[in-house]
């Protein structure tokens, strides 16, 4: 099983009573509330926290795009991948993803990652999710009724622009392109494997299924919450007739490990509870706008993952405001109840090894991103959790699946890629 | 929408629905957001005074068959002109609303002959920055329901599931209702101004504006806006009570407006 360490990039500093006195995080999170300074410090401290954990031995990093969001300072993914590039040159990219229908044309996305495949030497993993209603419809004005249709088609494009061997018009119904030619050309063949991340459409898993793409459902409320959606997901896979190879499933956990147990629940509880209660405020309001969903997702009574976070925050903001609640009444989570219902995988690392061993088992799972940095974590604290999950939990899993199947959708680099070559300033004695 | 039962007529490759009440001088209705609402009290009021109102489903609303090949506004203006010639709605008077009002005033402006008059019920289609027109779908489905009639229970054929219908029909139900809700973003997102200030110098058939006074969309205020901006506005009343589909707040009052409003 592959590890990849995944990070959200949520802002730091929101104050302790943001869940009280804000409606949203997401779309509507107040300006104000952003301090310049925060952003440098945050972006650079991230940056190191992921070159960190490639350092450590993850076999990738992970981002992903998000719009007008506290919990997710990426809205552009690729620049993150870019600035990584180069700084980790033994580990893999996986860009999870690039929300393709907000790209005009889509094409922008072909030219980045094969761009980012040419500068990695083919370690690039491209991700395309749709999108979340908050970043799609709501931060970037897409139309609900025809986001999706928009998205397949992009990706359609993208698929088509990686593997042509010559120039070629696209005719689209939202993209009309004349002459279509990406260069540079990614490196790996027929182009970086495609991940799709998933909230719970039940039409993507058949998506994925039929087309043979890797499904993650980047849930945040833990495995044991995910079975069901996995599940249903390889139902379909075998119901096209197809094998469920683990690794065309992904999956997303928050992990806390430390030396010991206690250590675990004194270390993590306010990261926790800050990502949680603060980072997931968000307004139901935005959660389900009319034709996000496909009819058969309606039909089948599915409830999205940042559509359950948004439903029960605001659930949790309308019985404090009730009860007259203010900051730490009740109506917040409890860093017990994540623990308890599987959202944090917490405890020594004998502990946590066997619940990545069960989550991987149930859901079948062969690549897992793992927040080993979540809410306001401390960077010590963030290399701690990482390096704790890189030794001694990490190589207990990393044989997981790894004899029996084949990884068909890891990243191919060179065989002997380039890497830095700086020179010194005034070393020019190498001139003919 | 138990007991909704429309006659279908062939359109394109699907179906419209279509519902007729009364009989006596023709009447057309096309409906707002909350889709077509049958034998609904503001019909039934119409037919009482003599009409025979005739309602057809837009493409994607409750009753009609998803919309295909609908991608701008272009489109849904010929798909609502075959629409009205399928129905037997051209050539008549016309009560328009919410987002049926702003296809009809776009129909309008293409084929001025479309309509012989028009009654506008809180048409979308004006956008002042100062005043801009709320986002319905940025809510709740309990908070929506406020924003569009001023009395939430009126707006009970779209919102409550009947408790007489089968598990499976009651499931059938609520994807109608959330198809209808999709069909209405796909004409309104994600801000209801494409232009039609440049085009209404074409809409030469009178129209009668009517605003709820309660509209939690549309402010009250762009009545005064559509009055300044059409060329033959021929009446203007704000109806108290009322939020944003006035006529499922005050069937009878509205009602009694567009039978004022024909004589």
């Amino acid at each position: 099983m592959k590890s990849i360490f995944f990070h959200l990039m949520p802002y730091p500093d929101l104050p302790d009573d943001f869940p009280e006195k804000h409606r949203s995080v997401w779309v509507e999170i107040d300006p104000e509330l952003y301090d310049p300074e925060v952003g440098h410090q945050t972006y650079n401290e991230y940056l190191d926290e992921l070159e960190f954990a490639a350092k450590c031995g993850f076999d990738a990093v992970g981002i992903n795009e998000h719009h007008s969001n506290g919990y997710g300072l990426m809205p552009s993914p690729n620049i993150i991948a870019a600035a990584l590039s180069r700084n980790v040159p033994d580990t893999n990219i996986v860009v999870l993803g690039d929300s393709v229908a907000l790209y005009n044309p889509p094409l922008r996305v072909a030219e980045e990652i094969a761009m980012l495949d040419a500068i990695t030497g083919g370690r690039m993993v491209a991700g395309f999710p749709v999108g979340s209603p908050m970043d799609t419809i709501f931060a970037y004005g897409q139309n609900p009724a025809t986001l999706r249709e928009r998205y397949h088609e992009g990706v359609d494009l993208i698929r088509q622009a990686w593997t042509s061997d010559e120039v070629f018009s696209f005719n689209g119904k939202y993209n009309k392109l004349r002459y279509v030619n990406v260069w540079p050309r990614p490196v790996q063949e027929p182009h970086p494997p495609i991940w799709i991340p998933g909230g719970g459409s039940v039409d993507t898993w058949d998506w994925c299924a039929q087309e043979d793409l890797v499904y993650c459902y980047l849930s945040y409320f833990g495995y044991k919450a995910g079975l069901k959606t996995m599940q249903g997901f390889w139902k379909k896979v075998q119901e096209f007739g197809k094998e469920t190879n683990p690794f065309q499933g992904g999956f997303a956990q928050f992990i806390a490990v430390a030396d010991t147990e206690a250590e675990a629940w004194d270390l993590y509880r306010e990261p926790a509870e800050y990502f949680f209660n603060t980072c997931l405020h968000v307004y139901a309001g935005y959660a389900d706008p009319p034709g996000y969903k496909t009819p058969n997702t309606v039909r089948a009574g599915v409830e999205g993952m940042v559509e359950r976070a948004a439903r029960e925050a605001t659930a949790r903001q309308e019985a404090g405001k009730a009860a007259g609640g203010g900051i730490g009444s009740k109506n917040r989570l409890t860093f017990e109840d994540m623990v308890e219902k599987g959202y944090i995988i917490l405890g020594d690392p004998t502990q946590v090894t066997e619940q990545v061993h069960e989550l991987a088992t149930s859901m079948n799972i062969g690549h897992l991103m793992v927040f080993s940095h979540f809410g306001n974590m401390s960077k010590d604290l963030v290399r701690y959790n990482t390096e704790m999950y890189a030794t001694k939990v990490m190589p207990e899993v990393s044989g997981l699946f790894e004899d029996e199947w084949e990884d068909k959708w890891w990243p191919q680099p060179m065989e002997a890629p380039v890497g830095r070559d700086v020179p010194e300033m005034g070393d020019a004695g190498a001139r003919q | 929408m138990s007991g909704f039962a429309p006659t279908t007529l062939g359109f394109r490759t699907g179906h419209l629905g279509l519902v007729e009440v009364g009989s006596g001088e023709p009447v057309g209705y096309i409906h707002g957001m909350l889709g077509n609402p049958g034998e609904h009290a503001f019909l039934t009021a119409l037919a009482d005074s003599g009409h025979r109102v005739i309602a057809p489903s837009l493409p994607g609303f409750t009753g009609s068959s998803e919309p295909e090949g609908l991608r701008s506004l272009h489109d849904w203006v010929v798909a609502a002109s075959e629409m009205i010639d399928i129905a037997g709605l051209t050539g008549l008077p016309v009560v328009a609303s919410s987002v049926g009002a702003m296809v009809a005033l776009e129909l309008a402006a293409i084929r001025p002959e479309a309509f012989s008059s028009l009654v506008l019920i809180a048409p979308f289609g004006l956008w002042d920055p100062d005043e801009p027109v709320a986002d319905p779908f940025a809510t709740t489905l309990s908070v929506q329901r406020r924003m569009i009639t001023a009395d939430p229970t009126a707006s009970s054929s779209f919102f409550d599931d009947p408790s007489d219908l089968p598990a499976d029909v009651l499931v059938e139900h609520g994807v109608d209702r959330y198809l209808t809700r999709t069909a209405t973003a796909q004409l309104i997102w994600p801000i209801p101004e494409f232009g039609i200030t440049d085009r209404l110098h074409r809409v030469t058939a009178p129209v009668t504006l009517i605003h709820g006074a309660q509209d939690q969309i549309i402010p009250a205020s762009y009545l005064d806006r559509w009055a300044a901006a059409l060329p033959n506005v021929v009446g203007t009343h704000v109806v108290e009570g009322a939020g944003h589909q006035a006529e499922f707040d005050r069937p009878d009052d509205v009602a009694a407006l567009v039978v004022a409003a024909r004589s």
